[in-house]
């Protein structure tokens, strides 16, 4: 068997497209870890908002792009998921589910839940519609459940909105309870606070992370004054972690993000000259200089977009991404042989309506508020703009929609400065040329960016093979 | 029982408004079998245009026939840069170019007169009537609404059924083939659909913003209504788009009236709902059924 037939099996046959696609997203997560760890805690609340965004938009390439269906409700979907998670987790967190702790992952299955049964309600509605109708609705959608908060003051607090206390992992605030740290399991965000490099870089957590560390480290660690400790962690510490991670951390770890995260908190509870033994938390080595809001809501944003990423590749790839495409582009054919294109629209706004929620979720703990001037029409067209300008029908193309969404607005904010561009100009700037890239991609380039560079790399294929050229 | 004559009465003007601008999507499906999701930002911007002549001239008839003729040159101009060259690739790039330009206009408009609301001075008193011993929900202003809005609708009216451009508008709508080959010129009668709609949608802003107040985003609601209206009517029909625009306004008024104004976009999409799901093509409407 030559490569290039085992290439191809490995292509066709299910189980390993998954695996293949796990190998990617994994890549894409670990990469992405690697980046929020090493970058300014600003841009890592770019990188939070960017992945958001991501996560919503792989919804409408789904609805939008393989589907067919323009919609305007997703960021009411949004909403609904975001609603539902300040909801649960301010009231529901002493309640244990199954006998495990309240916590924030549960109040992420609660929002998906939510949005799977409105979108299936508002996909059942929108598999009777088409086109403008479809718009119409969902239109209505994205002004009327923002005005629902309205209605209900006392529960969704009304137009302020609510304040929620994101559920951060053990120890984020208060370090006393830092070593017991297995509930954060699962979660990329650890233990920030155990990891005796805290003390060397950011200050205002050396005491904590100090006295801390002493609990640990009496046996090992001469229990002297506060200042000979520190020293002798910038000796060993660096230095001996530093090289681990190198060696043996990547041949360790393979693909999985999370079990180098679950180790991670290890490290202060086993001791702390044993270093030798934590290969793991090298690789999320920016972790550990103490705990920086904003990376851990980049890590969660990017946990919620990789795992909604790799679910949307498996059916975007698979059976139901050609049910969707043949629905989209002839339902009558589609319908001859034998798909339900009610049932395929209906099961994309479902998907859609899924991935927005946990988008929902994932921007109030970002925000660490709900309201509903955040998830008014304004969002649902930036989610639109978002995928008509990357490209209606490409993952890659709803990456590049978010980084659009979230970067466009920081350039004409910079260039404003310098300009000195009046504050009603720079704050509209960004909207005009989303609405006129918007009308100019739909009028040159149907495609967006990628569905144009695709178009590129075909032509020039096609150059290429042909005999005559 | 008061009180509900009362909501009555006080849902005639709004009514009267999403009526026209229920007329002005109408008006844009029956030259192009498309929605134009950005009547109310053309509306919106015609309307700031209005605010402006009547701030610098104080005369607001002036400022109505100023927003009248930026609605048809808006109308034409958008027709041209953005629908013309997309109507024939795709229906799902045809509605997403029409939300670009909504986009684009309230961008401008923000851009130009900023995003803060402006009051708009009525020309007559907007205070209650008082007859018969007691306030009623109407005034002045309110009686003027519903004048224009009637000249408005006589009007198209009888552009519709009494003149040869109305004839030829009708056949291009009805079938454009068969309009073509008997000499109509079926694009001159699209250009002059999508004008008369921005007149009619601008006229319908003109009318709302001394009520509401006028921001870039001010009208957004306003669409939703005038939607619901225009796809409850059926969108093809006139007589439907009036009917359903003033209903739709008379509910609201009651919803706001009994319970609260911010549930009136929910009672709208509740409306909306139904209708697409009893009767999807429409109250009043012509055409046969859609495919799948």
């Amino acid at each position: 068997m030559n490569t290039v037939s085992r290439v191809k099996n490995l292509r066709t046959f299910p189980g390993n497209r998954i695996l293949w696609h796990a190998v990617i997203v994994g890549v894409v997560w670990l990469l992405l870890l690697l980046l929020n760890n090493n970058i300014d805690p600003l841009y890592s609340s770019y990188l939070a908002l960017v992945a958001m965004y991501a996560t919503a938009m792989f919804g409408m390439t789904i609805l939008v792009g393989l589907s067919g269906q323009v919609s305007l409700g997703n960021g009411a979907l949004m909403a609904v998921g975001g609603y539902v998670f300040a909801l649960t987790s301010m009231n529901w967190q002493t309640v244990p589910i199954f006998g495990w702790p309240w916590n924030a992952v549960w109040s992420m299955v609660f929002a998906g839940l939510g949005g799977i049964l409105i979108g299936g309600v508002v996909g059942g509605l929108a598999a009777r519609l088409k086109g403008p109708y479809l718009a119409g609705l969902t239109l209505g959608l994205a002004v009327g459940v923002p005005a629902i908060t309205n209605r209900f003051p006392e529960l969704l607090g009304g137009e302020n909105g609510l304040m929620l206390t994101v559920p951060y992992p053990e120890g984020g605030y208060a370090a006393a309870s830092g070593f017991d740290s297995t509930d954060s399991a699962g979660d990329p965000a650890l233990d920030p606070s155990l990891d005796p490099n805290a003390v060397v870089e950011e200050d205002q957590y050396a005491e904590l992370d100090l006295s801390e560390f002493d609990q640990g480290t009496d046996a090992e660690l001469a229990p002297g004054d506060m200042l000979t400790e520190e020293d002798l962690l910038t000796e060993e510490d660096l230095l001996t972690e530093e090289d681990l991670l190198t060696e043996e951390d990547l041949i360790s770890d393979g693909g999985s993000g999370t079990d180098g995260v679950d180790s991670g908190v290890d490290l202060g509870a086993d001791s702390g000259a044993d270093l030798g033994t934590d290969l793991d938390s090298g690789l999320i080595d920016g972790f550990d200089s103490g705990f920086i809001i904003e990376r851990w809501q980049a890590s969660m944003a990017i946990a919620v977009a990789c795992l909604v990423a790799f679910a949307a590749l498996n059916l975007i790839r698979g059976r139901q991404g050609r049910v969707w495409k043949a629905v989209r582009d002839d339902p009558i054919a589609a319908a001859v042989v034998g798909i339900s294109p009610s049932g395929s629209k209906v099961s994309a706004f479902v998907v859609s309506s899924l991935f927005a929620a946990l988008a929902g979720a994932v921007f109030a703990q970002i925000l660490s508020f709900i309201g509903p001037g955040a998830f008014g029409l304004g969002l649902s067209l930036s989610l639109l703009v978002g995928i008509v300008l990357g490209g209606r029908a490409s993952l890659l193309g709803a990456i590049l929609g978010a980084l659009i969404i979230v970067w466009l607005p920081e350039l004409v904010d910079g260039l404003a400065g310098e300009r000195g561009w009046p504050e009603q100009v720079t704050n509209n700037a960004p909207n005009l040329l989303y609405g006129l890239l918007v009308v100019a991609v739909v009028l040159a380039a149907p495609g967006g960016i990628t569905g144009t560079i695709r178009g590129w790399v075909d032509k020039a294929r096609d150059k290429a093979r042909s005999p005559l050229s | 029982m008061t009180n509900f004559i009362d909501y009555l009465l006080g849902g005639f003007s709004s009514g009267a408004v999403i009526a026209l601008m229920a007329l002005a999507l109408v008006l844009v499906w029956r030259s192009t079998r498309m929605v134009n999701f950005a009547q109310v930002g053309q509306a919106m911007f015609t309307t700031y245009i209005a605010l402006t002549v009547l701030q610098s001239t104080g005369n607001w008839l002036l400022a109505l026939v100023a927003a009248f003729g930026a609605g048809l040159v808006l109308g034409v101009l958008v027709f041209f840069l953005v629908i013309r060259p997309v109507k024939n690739s795709d229906t799902t790039g045809a509605i997403i170019a029409t939300f670009g330009v909504l986009i684009s206009l309230q961008a401008a408009a923000g851009m130009i007169w900023g995003g803060d609301p402006e009051g708009f001075i009525p020309p007559v008193s907007n205070a209650g009537l008082e007859f018969a011993g007691r306030i009623w929900p109407v005034s002045w202003y309110d009686i003027l609404v519903w004048s224009v809005t009637a000249v408005l609708v006589v009007g198209l009216t009888l552009l519709f059924t009494r003149t040869s451009l109305g004839l030829s508008m009708r056949a291009s709508a009805f079938n454009p083939e068969v309009a073509r080959l008997s000499g109509v010129r079926v694009n001159r009668m699209l250009i002059t659909g999508w004008a008369i709609a921005g007149a009619t949608g601008a006229v319908g802003g003109v009318l709302i913003a001394p009520v509401s107040t006028i921001s870039p985003n001010s009208f957004d609601i306003l669409l939703v209504f005038a939607f619901t209206a225009a796809v409850i009517g059926g969108l093809d029909s006139l007589i439907g788009a009036v009917t359903f625009g003033i209903g739709t306004g008379l509910v609201i008024s009651l919803v706001s009236g009994y319970t609260d104004a911010s549930n009136a976009p929910v009672v709208a999409l509740v409306l909306l709902a139904l209708n697409l799901l009893v009767k999807p093509d429409g109250v009043f409407s012509h055409h046969g059924a859609r495919s799948v």
